[in-house]
């Protein structure tokens, strides 16, 4: 799943006719002085601007402010760019145009197994968490597609009625054609609300999750997608993505800052067991990682490096299952250069290394992180006839 | 019995590389278990009609390769099974393609990151069809003792250890490909072994999903329990739960979840698995599927670790009930051929070697000469010429012996259009050849009669001085054995017109405080022969084949002096044509005297 900001996902509710109100998305105030001068709306409406970033609770942060003309908009835009929260700094404010409304409804579509899930409720904004009951469904098989009549049905079981209905039914039925054209795994705009002048639905607010996994037949995603947890990617998270996106196979690496216990585990299915087993032993995880998919040994170096240089570690696992095709000799080949690396740079002192494996050339492979010992690191290996994540609790013991 | 996959399916592979290294791993398991390789055909438009050549046992078995699955199950009727290994970009159109076969009732999808979109159209096409799409992002599926689609069960040693060769009584769910081996190797060290094991991928929205494969188990008889690894994120699991706790089963479940560690993370991270994540709303985690299992009425072990003693205790209640019986162990089982480099690697073969070399290698990070690292010499200051001295007569040459093999390169690197070698080149060159076959052409011109004669002037120089011959006796031995003395004359040059080349190179190796004996000789012979015929000199290429055999170079290697340094005039040549972009050129009439018969009537044929 793949995050999108604000900006671009209201340009792809757009391209498929939905209304969204006016906006722009600036990183200068130089640049956002012009537009005003290019851009009527600018000047004539009530704007709001928002941080545009990966941030949750932008409210609270002071990161959203409301009611203001140009002026007001260039000097909060002013205050907000540039601003650190955490390891985040806002380089993007969107500025949009307020929408003066009364009422406030919800629409969303979300991914299920059989298919889709178009989701209306006449109620919005917060009061729609309060009120789930009022939310209505309308399920969707993969592949079809509802009727108009599906979509007005969804909005009178909804509670909406007349013209409202149909305008209501109208923008359901948009927001699954934006859906299903565009590889999203989730679109939520809450509030949808009625702009009073001329009583057109207008999406305020927009949660646009995408499938990154589709982006080869969308040339015209150009954003970029956002960290989905809440802060942005560490230089060494990034470092090891893009290992990740040359190589076959894959390398996988998040910082958890104040953990020491670190993981370096080969396997999807695997790595989340050895978390799970540090978790349980009462020990905190120093990071997540995973290797899988036979990826090159450098690669797999380039994660034993990020994974050494985590601060105040004791314990590294070098978990893993009896693999299938990834090549436990070259593999650990990688984490061993990598481990001489970080000792030579003075970076395990005092670490415990804990492995335990199976799979092609798995003799071979525990042989050379054996031999480690006379090399001066504190390792402990074992075979497969140690059970998963006995090791784990080894590490462990005592604590 | 098994399910999904058994002896009688046939499976053809849609994919390269990557689907080729599974039919070797599948070829591996079909002779552990002496059935015939259970791979028919691929499917691969690039290769179409080609074949993949499949190792079996110590053999190789060639599996043809079609354009189409239509042309697959045309030619081969059996297949009834197909594994995609296509990339994420074209997977929907190729499962789609094997799911419209009628031959075809089992589809499973190895590509990772397959859009969700694709893999749900895919999954109903197949239910609306009443056959089965595993996958994406499966590892593969294994029956034991009968049939493996895909490498799961990884290499062979770990099929014998995890006694993938006979049936045992645990059915196997995950998705994780990696787990699905830690499994079947627990259940066959804590219990009997696996039925079959499925890979259903970590996606979000598998094809296929737990509830049907273990509506198969229920309704396969030797099947007497399952094992289902699961992980946070969707909803699997709980339709598992659901499914068990509706009403009586007879195979028993035995589940474990993993993800409890996602409480203690940041929300919203990524693991390996694109489905493994928490719903929005938190529905989907470790704790809510596994509380779920529990109330269904399954086995829930509390840790991975603890999964093999719950497989343990669930075999031996089978087996007090009676349901299963202690298997026994075939005495002999086939073993795999081993290549030539893994029974070298276990001193177990030797190999009499097809070559020797004594000069080089470059099996390590850099290529060593006679053991020197090239990057050494190149960091300690040594030469081209001593490169030449390592790789052709297997010894550091000294400075001074370095300069002289320098000259002689300068001196001899080319010699004009009009020679033979370069004038070959250069008629290559024009008539559109490429550099290599036009150097090539150059350099067959060398030889007896133009620039071959350095080894044979070295030759017969060294044989008079090694024997003390005088000059006399040394030209009466040449003109009773061999002829005109090699080394000896030039076409235009003479005593009047010396050649600068020669003046030049022995100026240099007398202003040298060395010993020359044959060059000495060489230049005492010139003496004798000159005043016979004035072109009779000592010519270019017995001064070098004299310096070289003073400096102690093997005559065999003297001729490459020249050929070395002329092929630097030689490409040269080529690279001027080819850049004035020359014409073809022929000979003009006038340059050739006509010899042969006048025109004349061909007889009537005999």
């Amino acid at each position: 799943m793949a995050k999108v900001l604000e900006g671009p996902g209201m340009g792809l509710m757009k391209k498929w006719g939905i209304t969204v109100p006016n906006y722009v998305v600036v990183t200068s105030i130089d640049e956002l002085t012009k537009l005003g001068q290019a851009n009527e709306w600018l000047k004539k409406s009530k704007l709001v601007v928002k941080a545009h970033e990966a941030l949750g609770s932008r409210f609270k942060l002071g990161l959203v402010k409301v009611d203001l003309d140009l002026k007001g908009a260039e000097a909060a835009a002013k205050e907000m760019i540039g601003r650190q929260v955490g390891s985040i700094t806002v380089s993007q404010v969107i500025v949009s145009e307020m929408i003066p409304h009364k009422e406030e409804y919800y629409c969303a579509v979300k991914s299920t197994r059989e298919g889709t899930d178009v989701l209306v409720a006449n109620c919005g904004g917060i009061e729609v968490e309060s009120n789930w009951d009022r939310v209505k469904r309308l399920a969707v098989e993969i592949g079809q597609q509802p009727s108009p009549a599906s979509f007005e049905k969804l909005a009178k079981d909804a509670g909406f009625a007349g013209p409202l209905a149909k305008k209501m039914a109208e923008f359901a039925g948009k927001m699954f054609t934006c859906f299903d054209s565009e590889d999203a795994q989730y679109l939520e705009v809450n509030p949808v609300v009625l702009r009073e002048q001329d009583h057109e639905l207008i999406a305020l607010d927009a949660v646009t999750l995408l499938d990154g996994d589709a982006k080869f037949r969308h040339p015209d995603w150009n954003f970029a997608f956002a960290a989905e947890f809440g802060r942005a990617y560490s230089k060494h998270e990034m470092e090891v993505m893009a290992v990740d996106s040359k190589i076959k196979g894959s390398v996988k690496f998040i910082e958890i800052p104040g953990g020491d216990t670190a993981m370096l585990p080969a396997g999807g299915g695997a790595s989340v067991y050895y978390s799970d087993a540090v978790v349980a032993r009462g020990g905190k995880l120093a990071n997540y990682a995973e290797y899988s998919g036979d990826p090159p040994d450098w690669a797999v170096e380039v994660l034993t490096d990020k994974v050494c240089s985590l601060p105040g570690i004791r314990n590294i696992i070098v978990g893993g299952a009896i693999a299938n095709f990834t090549d436990v000799k070259k593999t650990f080949g990688g984490i061993i250069n990598g481990f001489r690396k970080a000792q030579s740079e003075g970076k395990l002192k005092g670490v415990k290394i804990w492995v335990r494996r199976g799979g092609p050339r798995e003799k071979e492979g525990l042989d050379a992180m054996r031999a480690l010992k006379d090399e001066g690191f504190d390792i402990n290996v074992f075979d497969r006839n140690t059970p998963l994540t006995d090791i784990v609790d080894k590490a462990l013991q005592g604590k | 019995m098994s399910i999904l996959a058994n002896k009688d399916t046939y499976v053809v592979i849609q994919g390269g590389l990557a689907g080729v290294n599974a039919a070797r791993r599948m070829a591996e398991f079909c002779y552990l278990i002496k059935r015939s390789l259970n791979v028919l055909a691929f499917v691969y438009p690039p290769d179409a009609g080609k074949t993949n050549e499949i190792p079996y046992g110590s053999g190789l078995l060639a599996v043809p390769i079609y354009k189409s699955i239509a042309e697959a199950t045309h030619n081969h009727s059996q297949i009834n099974t197909s594994l995609v290994y296509i990339g994420a970009d074209r997977a929907m159109k190729g499962g789609m393609e094997a799911l419209d076969d009628s031959h075809i009732k089992v589809v499973s999808m190895i590509t990772e990151g397959v859009p969700e979109k694709d893999a749900k159209i895919l999954g109903a096409h197949a239910r609306k069809l009443g056959k089965v799409f595993n996958g994406p992002s499966s590892i593969g599926i294994v029956s034991a003792g009968s049939c493996r689609l895909g490498v799961i069960g990884g290499a062979f040693d770990n099929l014998v250890l995890s006694k993938l060769y006979r049936e045992g009584s645990f059915g196997v769910i995950t998705k994780s490909g990696g787990l699905s081996n830690e499994i079947i190797w627990i259940c066959s060290q804590f219990a009997d072994g696996i039925t079959t094991a499925i890979g259903i991928g970590g996606d979000a929205y598998p094809g296929t999903d737990y509830v049907s494969y273990l509506d198969m188990f229920e309704n396969d008889p030797q099947t007497k329990a399952v094992v289902i690894v699961g992980e946070m994120g969707g909803d699997l699991e709980e339709r598992a739960a659901e499914w068990y706790g509706a009403k009586r089963r007879r195979v028993k479940l035995i589940a474990v979840v993993s993800g409890f560690c996602q409480e203690s993370l940041p929300k919203g991270m990524k693991f390996g698995h694109a489905g493994a994540k928490e719903g929005l709303k938190g529905e989907g985690s470790a704790r809510s599927k596994s509380d779920a299992l529990k109330k269904s009425g399954a086995i829930v072990p509390a840790t991975f670790g603890a999964l093999g003693p719950a497989i343990k205790e669930t075999y031996q209640e089978l087996l007090k009930s009676g349901q299963v019986k202690e298997l026994v162990e075939p005495a002999v089982l086939p073993k795999l051929p081993k290549s030539i480099e893994e029974a070298m690697k276990a001193n177990e073969v030797m190999v009499a070697p097809l070559i020797r070399t004594t000069i080089s290698d470059d099996r390590g990070d850099e290529p060593c000469y006679d053991g020197y690292p090239a990057s050494e010499l190149i960091n300690k200051g040594y030469e081209i010429p001593h490169v030449v001295g390592l790789l052709w007569d297997k010894r550091l040459i000294s400075k001074q012996e370095a300069e002289i093999i320098k000259r002689i390169m300068m001196l001899s690197a080319d010699h004009g259009p009009c020679v033979s070698g370069a004038l070959g080149t250069i008629i290559a060159a024009c008539a559109g050849i490429g550099m290599s076959q036009s150097v090539a052409a150059g350099l067959i011109m060398i030889g007896p009669r133009f620039g071959g004669a350095v080894t044979d002037a070295g030759r017969y120089f060294k044989y008079a001085v090694d024997n003390k011959l005088s000059v006399d006796d040394f030209l009466a031995y040449m003109k009773k054995n061999v002829g005109p003395v090699p080394g000896i004359g030039h076409r235009v040059k003479s005593l009047r017109n010396p050649d600068k080349r020669v003046k030049e190179l022995v100026g240099y190796v007398k202003s040298l405080n060395i010993k020359t004996p044959c060059l000495d000789f060489a230049l005492e012979v010139e003496k004798i022969t000159s005043v016979k015929k004035d072109n009779l000199i000592l010519n270019v290429d017995g001064t070098m084949a004299a310096v070289l055999v003073d400096i102690g170079f093997p005559v065999d290697s003297l001729n490459g002096f020249f050929i070395l340094s002329r092929t630097i005039g030689l490409i040269g040549h080529w690279v001027d044509q080819k850049r004035q972009d020359s014409r073809l050129i022929r000979l003009f009439d006038y340059l050739v005297n006509y010899a042969a018969p006048k025109r004349r009537e061909v007889p009537p044929l005999k």
